[in-house]
């Protein structure tokens, strides 16, 4: 079922005409642009909804219109369903995959993400005609590569290492710190309560500390950004945080002490 | 690139993201990435929930997409199949869209992926899943097969199916 | 393929971290890493890292909060026997084998095992799980 949307109602003759072509068509490429170009709202509207996350809009929407690009090359109409509930989610995946690769480009190159796409390529094969998974010797055999790299590729396909050490062990990890001072384990309720229990304690603190404070967890700013505003370096920034929530912790429970 | 960006892009505190959308009416879908475990399990409880109430406004179906999850921990199986329970009790099967092994592992050697329908890919899952959420409609005072009444946006507004929550 | 590459030989490796949820993700990162240099084929591999997780979030849920996690991987030919131990929160602290979670770690692992000790003069309650997972192939 097509939902004869106005906004987009003309690009569905064109979705199944671009479905249609094939690779050599000169009209291909003319479809394609119209196509992505007709749906960019689409993809900057999904865009839009991780906006609060410290990333610039335009790498965003930058992301979401690959995103876009990939759906339209492998929509297929005569799938039945509509070229929305297909592309948004495409969209929306390419765009959650961008935040948990940031989590990783740290850490993890190039050359391990393509690792981890060769071995995925092969482990099928091999749990085929293997009738069980296979090993690590028995992927670095088939791809032709020595143990050792089909480990690190093996490895890097298994944590999310969104924190290192010391963040995840830090003060100034946030929501989830601050939940373990007011015993909650969900993030979201966490900040509603830290809330509550903060008020007092930050009339005790100096208009600078407080305002950082307010800007690192209720206006989700990263310490960068909130070093450009506030005017001094995201070092400075840094170490502020730590103190302060050094403070906060001792002041709303005394008894607790994260470890 | 934001300094504070890689300890936390998903703006949560935790090694974990959970989104909650209507890709298309008919379906509710709720997205989720990094780990499961004892310290995340409570938000992918909360985050199901929320997709479960909503999908009770309309009799849409439910797809948990497990994509971008790299660990599945016990504390997460008892959340998905409190979920699948719960919509087995309102006449409707949890769709999971399960790719990697650490996801698809846990699932078959405890056998609970009896307990749902696997999907290895999202389209696909919430393909059907609307499907399934129009037919459950005649279980219950559904107007599921409504869809110009379910639609999340109102007609003619430019970007197509809007959020639940958050 | 050389010992340098895989541990084909006996291993022990230590891991001791505070009796913290946050860093069990570290603990689970070293059995697998463990695992798969033991050749360990990848089903194997993703058993015992949830095993792990499974036994050490148990532990922590249990543990004294000031108290240290220790987890203990010996690493033979074809099998992995892991030992964490923490701290009891109480003297009397027993671990629940009655639980859903409990029971996957049973369906994980080959062999599971409890280990209580209630302590004595200056020493103090600790409590344990044992698990011992196999390398893959072998017929259970």
């Amino acid at each position: 079922m097509t939902r004869a949307d106005p906004e987009y109602g003309h690009l569905i003759p064109l979705l199944e005409e671009y479905a249609a072509t094939d690779a050599g068509d000169p009209r291909r490429d003319t479809l394609r642009s119209e196509l992505v170009t007709g749906f960019l709202p689409v993809a900057q509207h999904i865009a839009r909804r991780f906006s609060n996350r410290g990333e610039p809009l335009d790498d965003l929407v930058q992301v979401a219109t690959v995103g876009l690009i990939n759906a339209v090359d492998r929509f297929s109409p005569e799938r039945g369903s509509d070229f929305f509930s297909f592309a948004v989610p495409t969209i929306s995946g390419e765009v959650r995959r961008h935040f948990r690769d940031l989590g990783w480009s740290m850490r993890v190159p190039r050359r391990l993400k393509d690792l981890h796409v060769s071995i995925n390529g092969v482990v099928s094969e091999l749990s085929q005609s293997l009738g069980r998974a296979p090993k690590p010797t028995e992927i670095a055999e088939r791809l032709g590569l020595p143990v050792s790299e089909v480990l690190e590729g093996l490895e890097a396909s298994e944590a999310y290492r969104s924190s290192s050490l010391d963040e995840m062990l830090s003060s100034e990890q946030g929501s989830a710190t601050v939940g373990e001072l007011v015993g909650e384990a969900d993030a979201e309720l966490n900040r509603v309560d830290f809330r509550q229990a903060l008020r007092p304690v930050l009339a005790e603190l100096a208009p600078r500390e407080r305002t950082i404070l307010l800007l690192r967890f209720f206006g989700n700013m990263t310490q960068t950004q909130i070093a450009q505003e506030v005017g001094i370096s995201q070092m400075h920034v840094s170490r502020l945080l730590t103190q302060t929530l050094d403070r906060l912790r001792n002041r709303l429970d005394p008894e607790t002490r994260v470890s | 690139m934001s300094d504070a960006a890689a300890p936390d892009p998903f703006g949560t505190g935790l090694p974990l993201d959970t989104q909650v959308s209507r890709p298309r009416p008919g379906t509710v879908l709720l997205a989720v990435d990094g780990e499961i475990d004892t310290l995340t399990a409570a938000r992918l409880q909360a985050g199901l929930d929320e997709a479960v109430d909503a999908s009770q406004a309309d009799g849409s179906g439910v797809v948990v997409d497990l994509s971008g999850v790299t660990f599945l921990a016990s504390s997460g199986l008892a959340v998905l199949i409190g979920g699948a329970r719960r919509l087995a009790d309102l006449g409707s099967r949890l769709r999971l869209v399960a790719a990697s092994r650490a996801v698809t592992r846990p699932l078959q050697v405890t056998g609970a992926d009896a307990l749902f329908d696997i999907h290895d890919d999202v389209a696909s899952a919430v393909a059907e899943a609307t499907g399934a959420g129009a037919s459950a409609g005649d279980k219950q005072a559904a107007p599921g097969s409504r869809p110009s009444h379910t639609a999340a946006m109102p007609p003619g507004v430019a970007p197509p199916p809007g959020e639940v929550g958050r | 393929m050389s010992d340098a590459e895989t541990l084909d030989g006996m291993s022990t490796v230590e891991v001791r971290t505070s009796a913290t949820a946050a860093l069990i993700p570290t603990i689970r990162a070293v059995a697998s890493d463990l695992a798969a240099r033991a050749d360990f084929d990848l089903d194997a591999i993703s058993d015992l890292r949830m095993a792990v997780d499974e036994a050490c979030a148990t532990l922590v849920d249990a543990a004294d909060p000031t108290s240290v996690l220790q987890c203990r991987f010996l690493v033979r030919p074809e099998r992995i026997r892991v030992h964490a131990e923490v701290e009891a929160a109480k003297a009397d602290t027993v671990l629940s084998t009655d639980t859903f979670g409990w029971r996957v770690l049973q369906t994980l692992a080959d062999d599971v095992e409890v280990l209580h000790d209630a302590g004595g003069e200056g020493r103090r309650a600790t409590v344990g799980i044992r698990l011992d997972k196999s390398a893959g192939d072998v017929p259970r």
